[in-house]
C-alpha cells in the first residue's frame, strides 16, 4: 500500500487514499471503504510536486493522484514512465537525442544553403522578369534620363559581357553610394556612386561586378532563399532560426561576393580595361568609411560589399604592367554617364547645372 | 514575504478530507519555492535542445520552464499545475503562421511595388487597413493568451478558462487604440485600466467568475509625469550637454556627449515608465477578485527597479547566458507579490464549463504579446 491523495477533477476537495496494486491497474481504497480500479494504461505521469509523484487519468479532466514515496515495488511497477523533455526524446534519451537533432538541423540548413544554388537555374526567366519588372517598376519616378546616358551605359555593359547584354542599366536619383542587381535583370547604380567615381574604369569594375551576379543569377538564388528557405526556417525557429539564417545568409552573400569579384576581374581582362581603376575605387571607399565610421557607413557601397585587403589585392594583382589597356569609355560617354542625373531635363530643377567631370578623367 | 529558498513554508502534512481553505491564515496565500540549482538543468537542457532544432523546441521549453515553475507555486495548501503541452502550442502557432504568412507576403510585396509605382493612395490605404488589422489581431492575441495560460492552470484538479472567443474584447481594444492615438495618448491609463477590467471579467476558475474593476484614479499623475517627461528632459539635457560638452559637430566627443544624453534620457523614460506600471499593476490586479477571493498586488517602482536591474546585471555578467533565467526571475517576482484573502469552499469549487482553448497561444507567439 502506498499513501496518496486524489483530486477527481470534479470538485476541489482533496481525498486520501492508500494505493494497492489490483490485477491490471492501481486499486485505491478510500477513507469511506470505497474501492475504485483504475486500468494503468489509462494513467499518465503529470508532474512531480511536493515529493509526490503526480499521475493523471486519460479522459478524466483534473484527476490527479499523487504518490507519496515510499512507493511498493509493485505499485511502482505499473505507473508509466516519467516525462521530462518531450515523448520520444525520453525514449532515446537526451544526449542521442541532441546528437540526432543537431544532425537533422545541419541537414536542413545544408539543403537551405544549396538548394537555392540548385533551384535557381530552373526557375523560368519570364517569371524573374515579371517579379523585377513588378517589384522595380519606374523606382517611383527616380530614373535619370539624361541624353545619351543609357546608351553609353549599355555599351559599356556590352564591352564587359559580350553576346549577352540583356541588361536593364539605370542611374537612380537617389543620394546613396551603391549599386545592386535586382530580380529580372536589372541593375541599378545610385546616385552618389557615379559622384565618388573618378574615371569610367572604376564605374567598370562595379558593374562588371554587378552583371556578373546578374548571370550567375545570384539574384536568383538570393530570392529563393530569402523567400522560400529563410522564410521557412524564420518563421518556425523563431530567434533561433533567424540566427541560423542570418550567419547562413551571410556566408552564402560572402562566396557569391568573391564568385562575382573573379568574374569582374576576368570580364575586365577580356574588354582590356585597367583593373587599377577598381582598386582605387575600392581605397577611396574603404578611407571614407574611416572618416565617416561604421554608422555613417552603413548605408553605403560597402554595408552591401564588405570590403576586404583580399579583395582590393585581388584586382590589383590583376594588373599587367606590359600590357596597353584602353579606357572603359571614350570622354563624351564618361560625361554623359557622369551628368545623367544633371542633364535630365525632368531633374534639373532638383539638381542644379552639369557638373565638370574630375581631373582624372580630363 | 517569502525569501527565494521557501525557507518559511509551513510544514506540509494535510488533513484528511478539507472542506475550504482560507489562504490568508498562513500569512501569504502565494508561496514560490523553486530554486535557481533546480531550474539550472531545465533551462540548459531547454538552451541546448533549442538550438540543434533550430528554435523548434521553444514550444517545449516553454511548457516545461511552466510546468517546474508552476509545480513550485503554492497557493493555500496545494501548488499550482501546468497541463499545457509543447505539441499543442507548436501546433497553434502553425495554425496562426498558416493565415498570417500569405496574408503578410501579399502585404509586404504588394506595397512594395504599389509605393514604386507611385500608387500613393492604394498604398496608403492598404497600409492604414494592415495595421487596422494588426492592431484587432493583438487585442484578440493578448485575450486568447490569457484563456489559454487560464485554461491549462489547475489547482485541485480545477481549471479556468473563458466562455468568450475574445472577438469583441479586441474590438474594444482597437477602437480604444485608437482613441488613445487621437487623443494623443492622454487616455491611456483609461483605457488600459478599462481593457484589463474588460478582458478579466470574461475569464473564470471552476465555477467562479473574475471581477475587475479597476480605474484610473491614482495612474494619471504618473502617466503626465511620463508623457511630460520627454518634453521637459529632452531640452533640458540637451541644453545642459551643450553647455558643458565640447564645441564642434561630429567630433569625437560631440557623439559622445550625444551618446551619453540618449542613455540618460533613456534610463530617466525607464524609471518614469516603471513608477507607472508598478502602480497600474498595483491598482489592476488590487481591483481584481476571483469569486470569493481578493487580490493584492504589492510590487513597488523600487521592487520592479531590483527586479530589472537584477536581470541586466545577470545577463551582462554571464554575457547572454542568463536570459534563459529571465522566466524564472519573473515569474518569481509575479507571486512573491501577488496577494489573496477570502475563503474557498472547496466541495464548492467545481470544475470549470469553459470551454477549452485550442489554439493554445499560437497569435501570442506569432506577434511576441504577453498575457497580463
Amino acid at each position: 500500500m502506498a499513501n496518496a491523495w486524489l483530486y477527481d477533477g470534479r470538485s476541489g476537495t482533496r481525498h486520501d487514499v492508500a494505493v494497492a496494486a489490483g490485477a491490471d491497474g492501481l486499486l485505491l481504497h478510500f477513507a469511506d471503504g470505497r474501492v475504485e480500479e483504475v486500468a494503468a494504461a489509462s494513467l499518465f505521469h503529470a508532474t512531480d510536486r511536493d515529493g509526490a509523484l503526480v499521475y493523471g487519468r486519460s479522459g478524466r479532466e483534473g484527476w490527479r493522484l499523487g504518490l507519496l514515496p515510499p512507493v511498493p515495488a509493485d505499485v511502482a511497477a505499473m505507473l508509466p514512465a516519467e516525462r521530462r523533455y518531450g515523448s520520444w526524446i525520453d525514449r532515446v534519451g537526451l544526449v542521442p537525442a541532441l546528437a540526432a537533432l543537431l544532425l537533422a538541423s545541419g541537414a536542413v540548413l545544408g539543403a537551405g544553403y544549396l538548394l537555392p544554388g540548385a533551384l535557381a537555374p530552373h526557375i523560368p526567366a519570364s517569371w524573374e522578369k515579371r517579379y523585377g519588372d513588378a517589384i522595380v517598376g519606374d523606382f517611383g519616378g527616380k530614373f535619370c534620363r539624361g541624353p545619351g546616358g543609357a546608351e553609353a551605359l549599355q555599351k559599356l555593359a556590352r564591352r564587359l559581357s559580350p553576346g549577352y547584354a540583356d541588361f536593364d542599366i539605370r542611374v537612380v536619383d537617389v543620394p546613396m553610394v551603391n549599386a545592386a542587381a535586382l530580380p529580372g535583370n536589372h541593375i541599378v547604380i545610385f546616385r552618389e556612386l557615379i559622384a565618388e567615381a573618378d574615371t569610367p574604369d572604376e564605374l567598370a569594375g562595379v558593374l562588371a561586378h554587378e552583371i556578373a551576379h546578374v548571370r550567375r543569377r545570384h539574384v536568383t538564388e538570393g530570392m529563393i532563399r530569402e523567400l522560400g528557405v529563410g522564410l521557412v526556417i524564420t518563421a518556425l525557429g523563431g530567434t533561433t532560426g533567424g540566427n541560423a539564417d542570418m550567419i547562413l545568409g551571410s556566408r552564402y552573400g560572402r562566396a557569391a561576393e568573391a564568385e562575382a569579384d573573379a568574374d569582374a576581374i576576368a570580364a575586365l581582362r577580356a574588354a582590356n580595361i585597367s583593373p587599377l581603376g577598381t582598386a582605387r575605387f575600392f581605397t577611396r571607399m574603404g578611407a571614407t568609411e574611416r572618416k565617416l565610421g561604421r554608422l555613417g557607413a552603413a548605408f553605403s557601397y560597402l554595408s552591401t560589399h564588405p570590403l576586404s585587403d583580399a579583395r582590393r589585392a585581388k584586382f590589383r594583382a590583376s594588373f599587367d604592367p606590359n600590357r596597353r589597356y584602353t579606357p572603359a569609355l571614350g570622354r563624351d560617354e564618361w560625361e554623359a554617364i557622369f551628368n545623367i542625373c544633371f542633364n535630365d531635363p525632368a531633374k534639373r530643377a532638383a539638381r542644379g547645372q552639369p557638373r565638370a567631370l574630375p581631373p582624372a578623367a580630363r | 514575504m517569502i525569501d527565494d529558498n521557501g525557507a518559511s513554508a509551513p510544514e506540509h502534512s494535510p488533513p484528511s478530507s478539507y472542506d475550504g481553505v482560507s489562504p490568508s491564515d498562513g500569512g501569504t496565500a502565494f508561496r514560490f519555492t523553486g530554486t535557481w540549482t533546480e531550474y539550472l538543468p531545465i533551462a540548459l537542457t531547454n538552451l541546448a535542445l533549442t538550438i540543434v532544432t533550430l528554435g523548434i523546441y521553444r514550444f517545449w521549453a516553454t511548457a516545461r520552464t511552466r510546468r517546474y515553475l508552476w509545480s513550485r507555486t503554492h497557493f493555500a495548501d496545494d501548488t499550482l499545475e501546468w497541463t499545457g503541452t509543447g505539441l499543442e502550442m507548436f501546433i497553434g502557432f502553425l495554425i496562426v503562421m498558416a493565415f498570417l504568412i500569405p496574408f503578410l507576403l501579399f502585404f509586404q510585396f504588394g506595397f512594395q511595388a504599389l509605393l514604386l509605382r507611385g500608387h500613393w493612395a492604394l498604398a496608403i490605404g492598404g497600409l492604414v487597413a494592415f495595421y487596422v488589422g494588426l492592431f484587432y489581431l493583438i487585442g484578440l492575441a493578448t485575450f486568447r493568451a490569457l484563456r489559454y495560460r487560464l485554461s491549462r492552470t489547475y489547482w485541485h484538479g480545477i481549471r479556468g478558462g473563458s466562455d468568450d472567443a475574445g472577438w469583441g474584447y479586441a474590438a474594444s481594444a482597437l477602437g480604444k487604440t485608437l482613441l488613445s492615438v487621437l487623443t494623443l495618448g492622454l487616455l491611456v491609463p483609461w483605457t488600459m485600466t478599462r481593457l484589463w477590467n474588460e478582458r478579466w471579467s470574461k475569464m473564470s476558475f471552476g465555477p467562479h467568475p473574475f471581477r475587475a474593476a479597476a480605474t484610473q484614479r491614482g495612474l494619471i499623475g504618473r502617466w503626465l509625469l511620463l508623457y511630460l517627461t520627454p518634453v521637459i528632459a529632452i531640452p533640458l539635457v540637451a541644453g545642459l550637454a551643450f553647455a558643458v560638452g565640447p564645441r564642434g559637430g561630429m567630433s569625437e566627443g560631440g557623439i559622445l556627449v550625444a551618446f551619453a544624453v540618449v542613455l540618460v534620457l533613456y534610463l530617466l523614460i525607464l524609471l518614469v515608465s516603471l513608477a507607472y506600471y508598478a502602480k497600474f499593476y498595483r491598482r489592476a490586479i488590487g481591483a481584481t477578485a476571483l469569486g470569493p477571493l481578493d487580490l493584492a498586488f504589492t510590487a513597488r517602482s523600487s521592487d520592479w527597479l531590483r527586479l530589472i536591474g537584477g536581470t541586466i546585471a545577470l545577463i551582462v555578467l554571464t554575457l547572454g547566458i542568463g536570459l534563459i533565467f529571465v522566466p524564472y526571475r519573473n515569474w518569481s517576482f509575479f507571486i512573491r507579490h501577488l496577494e489573496a484573502t477570502g475563503d474557498i469552499d472547496l466541495d464548492m469549487l467545481t470544475q470549470s464549463t469553459a470551454r477549452g482553448a485550442t489554439d493554445a497561444e499560437g497569435l501570442a507567439s506569432a506577434f511576441d504579446v504577453g498575457a497580463i
